[in-house]
């Protein structure tokens, strides 16, 4: 499993409690670099900018990360444009919304 | 664009306030339904009924928008509370000066000039906190409009009402005493409560319903013609035009009317296909909001206004008002709850969802029994129906009960 794997895998622990469906198969990831070795930087967004759950589900990613033995540093950045769309999720997100 | 994060406000600060609103709900509700006879004969100007009222109004619907406030504000336009001590502060003052003036208007409505003084400074105190906050805001939008003007509203009924007290004790501006009354009314009910709830709408629908991709642009003609509507009404007033009065309410109308349609495009752009059931209570407030305005202005076009208000008023503040800030709070204190007990355990344990925090079903037989209380309560009042009215308003108050225990057991999750 390369960094990148690892990371998204890992990721799926965290869920948008709201919706119950994890980021990654939300599509709220954006991005993930490794600048330094053991950094990692992800860019992701939300489904909407005036979410009340903005910064437990950001802590919960940045968390996640630094779980993981291979990263020391962790940033998050979180980002509104562009801004997240339905067409970003995964077809099992989408089934699970879509009923 | 990076965003900016910890906006979150100090999770006691908004309960205190939620909290606090419950118990004033059953202490109004249990008001009114001891003074059943007063209100089916029309006779509302009675202590105990004015004290119902202002701790329904004040107590439960204000005290409920504040705490909604502290919580929703630093999320919906992203910038934290200016000054949360000051919140809490504020608080206390508000909540005393609340019960102090219910309880002076219950025993002697003489002395309750002090405690009325005491729950403005309190109201003012938020309405300095919330100015502070919003002028944070790096960019102002359609739904900064909305809340704003909710909020110089709520000023202005405010100093209308001070006015009023003024123009009592020394006979000033007497001749305009019932324009400056019917102001003080439209600005602490259509012009504080409905734009205000317009507003958090434009929020709080599209993020429950996950929808996506509609256009924003008709918000701002809502808020053109509702506000236009609440600028002929006063208007009509100091003229005492009835039939620029009955044109406000047209023009109300047509913007609640507008309103609702916008609605309807956001829900149809959802991703969320079943919708929780709490959630389509609040949405149900819409056409029920949309039904009174039209009542009002159709009493207005045949000339029953007057002996239609007490029970429009009556229906406008529980029906549209209090079932709209129900069905929200069933969906705003989990989150609450969730955040404070469970956002640092986010990835790191297996933690409940949103949906296990609150039994979302219960709401369909509390809230249809609220709805079915309501109305049974406004019939009674146009039928002057004493047995009709007891039955009502005890369905009322019985679901109201079970509301602030099914609110209040989150707190055990």
């Amino acid at each position: 499993m390369n960094p990148e794997e690892l990371v998204l895998s890992n990721l799926k622990r965290v869920m948008d409690p709201e919706l119950n469906i994890n980021v990654v198969d939300l599509g709220l990831i954006y991005n993930i670099d490794f600048p330094d070795d053991g950094k990692a930087v992800i860019t992701m967004t939300l489904t909407t900018p005036g979410c009340p759950l903005h910064d437990s589900i950001v802590s919960g990613v940045k968390y996640c990360i630094e779980d993981l033995k291979q990263f020391s540093a962790v940033e998050v950045n979180l980002v509104w444009e562009p801004a997240w769309t339905p067409a970003r999720m995964t077809s099992e997100a989408n089934q699970l919304l879509r009923g | 664009m990076f965003a900016k994060t910890k906006n979150e406000t100090n999770i006691k600060l908004p309960f205190l306030f939620i909290l606090f609103s419950l118990l004033c709900l059953i202490g109004a509700m249990a008001l009114i339904l001891f003074k059943g006879d007063s209100i089916i004969s029309s006779q509302f100007r009675v202590p105990a009924i004015w004290s119902a009222a202002h701790l329904f109004i004040l107590g439960w619907a204000l005290m409920t928008a504040m705490g909604a406030m502290y919580q929703l504000v630093p999320v919906v336009f992203l910038t934290p509370i200016w000054n949360e001590r000051f919140g809490f502060i504020q608080f206390t003052v508000t909540a005393f000066g609340i019960l102090y003036f219910a309880h002076s208007l219950f025993h002697n409505p003489e002395s309750a000039l002090l405690p009325g003084l005491i729950t403005l400074t309190g109201i003012l105190m938020f309405l300095l906190q919330m100015f502070m906050t919003l002028r944070q805001q790096a960019k102002p939008n359609v739904l900064t409009l909305f809340v704003g003007t909710a909020l110089i509203s709520l000023l202005t009924a405010i100093l209308l009402g001070i006015l009023m007290v003024f123009s009592m004790k020394t006979g000033f501006i007497s001749d305009y005493y019932q324009a400056v009354f019917k102001s003080h009314i439209l600005f602490g009910t259509a012009g504080w409560f409905t734009l205000l709830i317009f507003g958090f709408s434009y929020k709080m629908v599209p993020m429950f319903s996950l929808s996506h991709g509609y256009s924003m642009k008709p918000a701002k003609y809502v808020f053109t013609v509702y506000a236009s509507g609440l600028a002929a009404a006063v208007l009509s007033f100091f003229t005492e035009k009835n039939s620029l009065f009955t044109i406000a309410l047209m023009i109300l109308a047509g913007g609640f009317a507008f309103f609702t349609w916008h609605m309807l495009q956001i829900l149809q752009r959802r991703v969320k296909k079943k919708l929780d059931y709490s959630f389509r209570f609040a949405l149900l407030a819409i056409p029920a909001g949309l039904a009174i305005h039209l009542g009002a202005f159709i009493c207005s076009l045949t000339g029953s206004f007057e002996s239609a208000i007490g029970y429009l008023a009556f229906a406008y503040l529980l029906l549209w008002v209090a079932l709209s800030i129900m069905g929200y709070l069933f969906k705003i204190v989990p989150f609450l709850w969730w955040t404070w007990r469970y956002s640092k355990e986010i990835s790191k344990h297996s933690v409940p969802s949103l949906k296990d925090m609150m039994n979302d079903k219960a709401s369909i037989p509390v809230l249809s029994a609220f709805i079915l209380g309501i109305l049974s309560v406004t019939v009674s009042i146009a039928y002057e129906h004493l047995a009709l009215f007891l039955s009502g308003q005890i369905l009322t108050l019985g679901a109201s009960i079970v509301f602030c225990y099914l609110i209040i057991s989150v707190l055990k999750k």
